[in-house]
């Protein structure tokens, strides 16, 4: 025993005890001092789980499905948590039903972010997923989604379709509901009532040991929240009238909007041509797509809420109606015609009819020259001192009508049509030009474009005698005693009910007396109407009709509007007659007028000309 | 402080029993205990088998506690010579042993270290650890050793460095690294502390070189030594102006010579250090000596450590580069370390309760009963479960050190020092492991880890110390 040893063993307690301490005051850093682990360890056992609700279904005004909703799953893999002895490929890919090499080029795409789950596939059906289950197939996950069904296959761009929200899209705020991968409605109604139709996300915390296995709910399932299932909505579509409707339409560029007057609901919405809406459910979504998007007619293009088509003669009414409404017309009141309206050195050209007529006759005639002299009048009346004021106080006019304008419909991608104002003569003429220089507008030529809707909107004013709900798609939903307010507001226009008398007197007798209308002569119906042959510098003329039918207590206001079909009553009337035939009587007396409809294939050459250009280009570019 | 020391012993009671240290084996059978707890938490399955089948991990456990109690009662009883008697064929056993593992045993985790009987593993290096500390003690004790003489320093490095070969021969660096523990024993022992610091100086040198360049730390080096030699000397101004010549002269050489940066550092240190040596040599200053020295053995460590490094197995070098942080890796090398740190880091003060572990639970914690059992007592019971652990640990080191120290002769003493050395090393590199300060290194917690062979090995271990201070008061045994 020494001294040295002594101080050597005290040395030696300090060494001990010294890193003691050391541990200890890292344990204190850790346990005490960082709450980092805490998340940590949390997040290592807890995954959230988004449960996704079954997307609502959209039925017509008599409860027929238009789009349903089935079960289906994607199936996702996380490439890290696949076995390393392998798995039995032909099995999977039996119940995936997809090829061996696209299955390993799916699995090359997630060996670059091992820890995601990425798609192998979607589209799995209820019963393969029990398969997929069974099989065990470790690192394969299903997700729950809803896939869409239309049993009558009609409606493409009028319901859209669902698809994955684009990286684009998910950067912006107003799409902070979404995370990658989830399925928004894209165009259309699924577009439109999106946020009624997705239901609300559930969301779990499970608890997951270190092999992947769930190992029971978090906190008893108390945070969790339960999915909402989407709102079922009501169309105000009548599948029958609209399947009808499209049916006529193949084969013709155009479209055909049907309004119910009293309520401004849209009875039928055909943009031509359309598709079959199951081509963008399924795997094969990508490729139809794509085979769309290079059709120059433009499938998906939604001619019935977004076109600026010449409305022709059919803007007539309104002309007479402003012009009564502003005193320049008397609905006795006779103005000549020689095939046209003469002035200057130009002349409005016009058929050969009896002449002169008044009024009503004018309108069922569809004399162009009347409504010349209409049109001046009224923006030549001394009161508003000039051309240019006229014009301006017409346009008030025209857009009490909803021209010019959105109607502030719930339809998706609405355009406005165009009116053209002072300031666009203005800037076109540098400020000259006067009453002729905006004669076209008289009969709707020149500058006018209207969309199909407003058309329809305007056939629904007339039958109204001067007022418009605003045309809706959706009457009902699911949990909700109304739709949107706007929808039950009565619109009004600037010309007083009275005025319109004439105007549907017009419209009877161009069907019912002698006009261009007679072909949508329906006995007892009392059926309204009034053509238009809108001249356009692509090609022949396109064919429109206006009408609503009965005269009294109108049930059905409609526009038909067919590109380059030649004279309204060539191809518009027939096809809006047999229409209202079917809404009004259930059954259609005069196949052979279907026949000649079916059979009538406008002359598209434009249009092919277009695509053959189109795909040369393409291939040149390939 | 004399009169302290010496009424350490104070015991009431007659025969073997009577003079058992009580603290010394309550600590143990407490450390014991609280293993099986952990090991319950970590391997209670309810699926698989009744609360007391004998297929879960902690029954087993409890077999072979009643086991090693059954063991150290029989130490307990042992005469103390026989453990004086014993010490040369236990050694021999021992190096037998790693031997037979060396050339027939069965590699686990890429040592070749074990030996595996009717389904039991058995790791021979727990016991060479037994018989190495009486190895030591027998050698330090004999009544010609002086630690002074070299012949005598060489024969106790023999004791030590002949397993430690074998061991590290077998791939189990972690084992043989706990045969260093005896540097603490020959401390004691009155070893030159002069030993220490090159050691000391050696550790950091290693660690830092994995960290920065050699350019970084000779500079560094350079620069601490010279501060170093001029507040010794007093001689500041002469101090700045050679080093500042120094680097002057590196960076010239660098620049107007092809020659890397390093090399010229190099070669302009070396040509310092010769001119130094010779100063210091000349003037007969030592002081100016011993930091020169200290730099031309960095100049030789660093690059040597590089090369021994990439002789390394792939798992050591990866197990290295983690601990310095070089690679970081949480899913890969780190992944045990991480999820470990986890475990314990979200026990926060009071733990998560027994059994309630998440990180434990769901296997988030790999070896969660055997190396990294720590992570149960940190995560399950907190900063307050860990620190109570921690404590018995230190209790006991402190204990057996004090036994040591009270027992009159020196075999007593190196061994119970020995015993302490080895717990001490074990629990720092073990909780170092698993709170990240230490690499990882597959060695257990002593008492706690589970496994039967650890278990029994530690018992007599410890047991040996108790009988060997037990007899400090027995009268009956003096020769």
């Amino acid at each position: 025993m020494n001294d040295s040893g002594y101080v050597r063993y005290r040395i030696l307690r300090v060494v001990v005890l010294g890193i003691g301490f050391v541990i200890l005051a890292r344990l204190f850093a850790m346990q005490i001092v960082d709450d980092d682990y805490e998340e940590r360890a949390t997040s290592n056992m807890l995954r959230t789980e988004i449960e996704y609700p079954m997307r609502g279904e959209v039925l017509d005004r008599n409860g027929e499905y238009l789009v349903k909703s089935r079960v289906c799953y994607d199936v996702m893999v996380v490439y890290g948590e696949l076995p390393e002895e392998g798995f039995d490929t032909l099995r999977l890919t039996t119940i995936l039903d997809m090829s061996k090499e696209g299955l390993m080029k799916r699995l090359k795409e997630a060996s670059r972010s091992p820890r995601a789950a990425t798609l192998v596939v979607g589209y799995l059906s209820q019963d393969s997923k029990l398969l997929l289950d069974e099989g065990g197939f470790s690192g394969f996950h299903t997700r729950f989604r809803t896939a869409r069904e239309y049993p009558r296959k009609i409606g493409g761009n009028l319901l859209g379709y669902v698809s994955e929200i684009t990286s684009r899209q998910l950067e912006k705020s107003e799409y902070d509901y979404y995370v990658a991968g989830d399925y928004i409605g894209t165009q259309g109604v699924e577009s439109a009532y999106e946020t009624l139709l997705r239901g609300e996300k559930g969301v779990s915390y499970r608890i997951y040991d270190t092999h992947g296995a769930v190992k029971g709910a978090y906190n008893d399932g108390a945070d969790d929240v339960q999915p909402v299932k989407g709102a079922q909505l009501t169309s105000t579509i009548d599948a029958r009238l609209q399947e009808f409707a499209e049916h006529m339409m193949e084969g013709k560029i155009g479209a055909v909007v049907a309004i119910e007057p009293a309520t401004g609901e849209i009875l039928a919405m055909v943009s031509s041509p359309s598709y079959n809406p199951d081509l963008m459910v399924g795997r094969a979504r990508s490729a139809n797509y794509a085979t769309m998007l290079h059709d120059q007619r433009q499938p998906q293009f939604n001619r019935a809420v977004k076109s600026r088509y010449p409305p022709g003669s059919t803007f007539k009414l309104v002309q007479g109606l402003i012009g009564l409404q502003e005193g320049t017309l008397r609905p006795g009141d006779r103005y000549p015609c020689n095939n046209g309206y003469s002035y200057g050195s130009r002349k409005m050209g016009c058929h050969q009819h009896a002449s002169p007529l008044d009024l009503r006759d004018a309108v069922a005639q569809s004399c162009n020259a009347y409504f010349c002299y209409v049109f001046k009048d009224m923006i030549t009346n001394a009161k508003y001192g000039n051309v240019k004021e006229g014009v301006r106080v017409w346009n008030e006019y025209v857009y009490s009508f909803g021209f010019g304008r959105k109607l502030g419909t719930d339809l998706y991608g609405e355009g406005t049509g165009y009116v053209p104002t002072p300031e666009y003569y203005d800037r076109g003429y540098n400020g000259r030009w006067n009453w002729g220089t905006v004669l076209s507008c008289s009969i709707g030529q020149g500058e006018m474009g209207c969309t199909p809707l407003q058309m329809a909107n305007l056939a629904a004013i007339v039958a109204n005698r001067g007022y418009y709900y605003v045309p809706h798609l959706i009457k009902k939903i699911e949990g909700r005693d109304s739709i949107d307010a706007r929808f039950y507001e009565r619109h009004y226009t600037m010309v007083d009910s009275v005025h319109f008398v004439p105007i549907v007197e017009g419209m009877w007798r161009s069907v019912n007396v002698s006009g261009t209308s007679r072909q949508a002569y329906l006995e007892g119906l009392d059926v309204c109407g009034k053509t238009g042959t809108a001249q356009n510098p692509l090609g022949a003329d396109h064919s429109t009709f206006l009408s609503f039918a009965p005269k009294d207590n109108p049930q059905i206001a409609i526009s038909v509007y067919v590109e380059h079909g030649g004279f309204g009553s060539a191809i518009a009337v027939p096809i809006a007659s047999l229409i209202e035939e079917l809404y009004l009587t259930d059954t259609i007396c005069r196949p052979e007028m279907l026949e000649r409809v079916l059979n009538f294939k406008p002359n598209y050459a434009r249009y092919d000309k277009l695509q053959r250009e189109y795909d040369a280009e393409r291939k040149r570019n390939n | 402080m004399i009169s302290e020391y010496n009424i350490s012993r104070n015991r009431g009671g007659n025969g073997l029993f009577g003079s058992i240290d009580i603290v010394a084996l309550g600590l143990y059978a407490l450390i014991v205990v609280i293993g099986v707890f952990c090991i319950t938490s970590a391997s209670y399955d309810p699926d698989n088998g009744g609360i007391f089948s004998l297929s879960h991990n902690y029954m087993k456990q409890i077999v072979w506690v009643v086991i090693s109690w059954v063991m150290a009662t029989v130490v307990l009883l042992l005469d103390r010579r026989l453990f004086h008697m014993f010490a040369y064929p236990a050694y021999l056993l021992g190096i037998l042993a790693l031997l037979a593992a060396l050339f027939f045993g069965r590699e686990v985790n890429g040592a070749k270290a074990w030996f595996e009987l009717g389904g039991m593993r058995i790791q021979p290096v727990e016991f060479v650890k037994i018989a190495t500390a009486l190895m030591m003690a027998r050698v330090m004790s004999d009544y010609a050793f002086n630690i002074s003489r070299i012949t005598d320093l060489l024969k106790v490095a023999g004791v030590i460095l002949l397993p430690l070969g074998i061991i590290v021969l077998q791939n189990d660096t972690g084992s043989g690294l706990v045969l260093g523990a005896f540097l603490f024993v020959l401390y004691r022992e009155g070893l030159s502390k002069y030993i220490y610091f090159p050691a000391i100086f050696t550790i950091v040198l290693f660690v830092v070189s994995f960290i920065f360049s050699p350019v970084v730390i000779f500079t560094a080096l350079l620069v601490l030594f010279t501060l170093y030699s001029a507040l010794k000397t007093g001689a500041i101004a002469g101090h700045f102006r050679f080093l500042c010549g120094m680097l002057l002269a590196a960076m010239l050489i660098a620049m107007f010579t092809p020659l890397s940066g390093y090399a010229s550092l190099m070669i302009v240190c070396g040509i310092g250090a010769v001119l130094l040596a010779a100063v210091a040599l000349k003037t007969r200053t030592m002081m100016l000596l011993w930091p020169v020295l200290m730099f031309v053995y960095a100049m030789l460590f660093v690059p040597t450590t590089d090369m021994l490094f990439s002789h390394l197995e792939e798992h050591q070098k990866n197990r290295i580069l983690t601990f310095v942080g070089l690679v970081d890796d949480p899913q890969g090398v780190g992944y045990n370390v991480n999820q470990s740190q986890i475990a314990i880091g979200s026990g926060g003060m009071w733990g998560k309760g027994f059994m309630e572990g998440t990180q434990i639970k769901y296997d988030f914690v790999p070896e969660k009963h055997t190396d990294f059992i720590f992570c149960i007592v940190g995560e399950e019971w907190g900063f307050f479960g860990a620190f109570i652990v921690l404590s018995l640990y230190i209790a006991l080191i402190l204990r057996l050190m004090r036994m040591g120290e009270r027992i009159k002769e020196p075999f007593g003493r190196v061994y119970c020092y020995s015993v302490a050395a080895i717990l001490l090393l074990h629990v720092l590199v073990n909780i170092g492991m698993t709170i990240g300060i230490m690499p990882v290194m597959g060695i257990p917690l002593p008492l706690m880890s589970y496994g039967g062979s650890s278990l029994v090995a530690f018992t007599l271990l410890i047991m040996i110390a108790i009988r060997l201070d037990a007899s400090t008061s027995d009268n009956d045994i003096y020769f």
